[in-house]
């Protein structure tokens, strides 16, 4: 555990030197801050607006932020090969990459904890409206952003961080829209999209799932999202990501530095 | 005496490209390194020293083989907690400063706090470095960096140290500075495995050497055993001797102008003394000649690509 806490918090170490993660991490707030100058959002639906709005952007920051991360914070290491100086230190390799990835989930929850308490604060200013419902909302993005990130991180030890960046996004667009479209092409498409589309219906996640921004943006006023989906999304992102991240560490650790 | 490192048979082969054929980095190495000896592994580029000082350290799978440390057969993190390793030319993420750095490996060693703060102080006196310990790293020098990498591979007191090229990038003060660190490391009984191409480097500080290539060791034992050729001979004369002016086997060459001493082949040792002894010659001394480690890398070297070309 100790070994855990050193590698995970090198990481939020790394990110606060990063000028990229402080670029993403202003640019998200301040287009936050712009929501309301949006013609549309003068005609009089305001707050949901700038709800839907603001976690759209925020959804879109972390997700840039745990692939970019996911896709580099190893393969940094290994190609300027100051994971030399680490691994040849009484550490397993597990630690070293399970490290790693707590980091980048701390960095991604300290990120998110900020939005929101700037978010509640703009509301609240703007709207003079309390609404803590949009934690529920950032905690289901970083659930998504957790699976995203053991995914780039596992891609990253044998690809380059671009590929790594490409296929994360054809995932994340592929496991978004797998349910209506794949279920259709899997029951009406040719034998060959049968197959393929079966396969990757059974096999990837449904992130749709994750995503109760509309939800939250409408005030819970038609669904309400209850402790019981959190716990459920929260147990589904768990495996997902406890599957990929063994299947990481297995590659790691016969992997050639 | 104790065998810290043993290597058995190791063998490792990587392929290049997606399609190229598999090439042996190691083929067949066999190694041994004592308690407190320093071992200076030489070989030409692609001989495979890295690749093997990798296999110890764990940071490549070998195809098949052994490798023993402590007695102790794999490498453990417990083996690797008496362990320090300097990569070949070291690089850190720069926006550390080194006290920073030396903070974290410390860590990893599982350092208690105030033993950690206690190493480091001592480390950067002994790198020189003091003065820039709260300096981040991007301010270094190539050899400043150099230095810091030999106090990272230093945190823990390891009792085995290995060190890819120490003295890449340094100036040649920098490189009698590491000899000084190197000499206290080996009177405080450290053992020191040493991958350098710098002959000189080698034959100054280690006390054996192991020479690879083609990922096997073509030749290993003590400076001394290996440096002393049996194939030539020095003769030393008490007195010079300019009057003599011919008649030598073909071996047989003047050392210098002064004619005080002979060069001679084995073969032709017997013919040239008595010829000495006959124009007035007094012999003082008849010695194996000793070759420089230069003259003997390559002859081994050279030796070891004619057989494999055979």
């Amino acid at each position: 555990m100790r070994l855990l806490g050193i590698f995970a918090w090198s990481v939020v170490e790394d990110a606060m030197h990063r000028k990229v993660f402080y670029i993403i991490l202003v640019l998200t707030m301040l287009l936050i801050f712009l929501i309301p100058l949006l013609p549309s959002a003068q005609l009089g639906v305001q707050v949901d607006l700038m709800r839907d709005a603001a976690l759209g952007l925020t959804t879109i920051m972390a997700f840039i932020l745990a692939i970019i991360m996911g896709a580099t914070i190893i393969a940094r290491d290994i190609e300027r090969r100051t994971i030399y100086n680490i691994i040849s230190k009484p550490v397993q390799r597990w630690q070293y990459y399970l490290g790693k990835f707590l980091g980048i989930m701390l960095v991604l929850a300290f990120t998110l904890a900020l939005i929101f308490v700037v978010t509640v604060i703009f509301v609240f200013a703007k709207f003079h409206l309390f609404d803590p419902g949009l934690a529920k909302a950032l905690f289901t993005i970083f659930l998504e952003a957790s699976i995203l990130t053991s995914l780039t991180m596992m891609a990253s030890l044998y690809l380059s961080p671009l590929v790594c960046i490409f296929l994360a996004i054809l995932f994340y667009v592929v496991a978004h829209v797998k349910g209506d479209y794949l279920y259709n092409l899997m029951n009406n498409g040719n034998p060959f999209a049968k197959v393929g589309a079966g396969f990757l219906y059974y096999i990837l996640p449904n992130l749709e799932r994750f995503n109760i921004n509309e939800t939250i943006a409408h005030g819970e006023r038609v669904f309400r999202v209850g402790a019981m989906d959190l716990i459920l999304l929260t147990l589904m992102a768990a495996a997902f990501s406890c599957i990929i991240l063994y299947l990481g560490v297995y590659l790691f650790s016969r992997r050639d530095l | 005496m104790t065998t810290v490192l043993r290597i058995e048979d190791l063998k490792k082969s990587y392929r290049t490209g997606r399609k190229s054929p598999k090439r042996d980095a190691i083929n067949g190495l066999n190694l041994e390194v004592n308690s407190g000896q320093i071992l200076g592994l030489l070989g030409p580029n692609g001989a495979g020293k890295t690749t093997t000082l990798k296999s110890v350290l764990d940071l490549v799978s070998p195809d098949s083989g052994n490798i023993w440390l402590f007695g102790n057969k794999g490498i453990s993190a417990e083996a690797r907690k008496k362990m320090g390793f300097l990569p070949e030319q070291p690089y850190f993420e720069l926006y550390l400063t080194p006290r920073k750095l030396l903070r974290y490996f410390g860590k990893l060693f599982g350092l208690e706090a105030s033993a950690i703060e206690a190493r480091i102080s001592h480390l950067l006196n002994l790198v020189g470095l003091t003065e820039e310990a709260d300096l981040s790293l991007n301010r270094f020098s190539k050899g400043m960096l150099q230095r810091m990498g030999i106090a990272q591979a230093l945190i823990s007191e390891p009792e085995f140290l290995i060190l890819d090229e120490p003295s890449s990038g340094l100036d040649p003060m920098g490189k009698i500075h590491i000899k000084g660190i190197l000499e206290d490391l080996r009177r405080g009984g450290t053992t020191i495995l040493l991958s350098s191409h710098q002959l000189s480097e080698i034959e100054d500080i280690c006390d054996g050497v192991a020479i690879i290539d083609r990922g096997r060791n073509v030749a290993s034992g003590s400076l001394d055993e290996l440096l002393q050729s049996e194939e030539q001979y020095e003769i030393s004369l008490l007195e010079p001797l300019h009057d003599f002016s011919g008649g030598f086997p073909e071996s047989a060459s003047w050392e210098d102008e002064e004619k005080r001493g002979l060069n001679v082949k084995r073969e032709d040792l017997n013919a040239t003394l008595k010829l000495l002894m006959e124009n007035g010659g007094s012999i003082a001394e008849v010695r194996q000649k000793r070759l420089s480690l230069e003259e003997y890398f390559i002859n081994r070297v050279e030796t070891s690509s004619e057989r494999t070309e055979k």
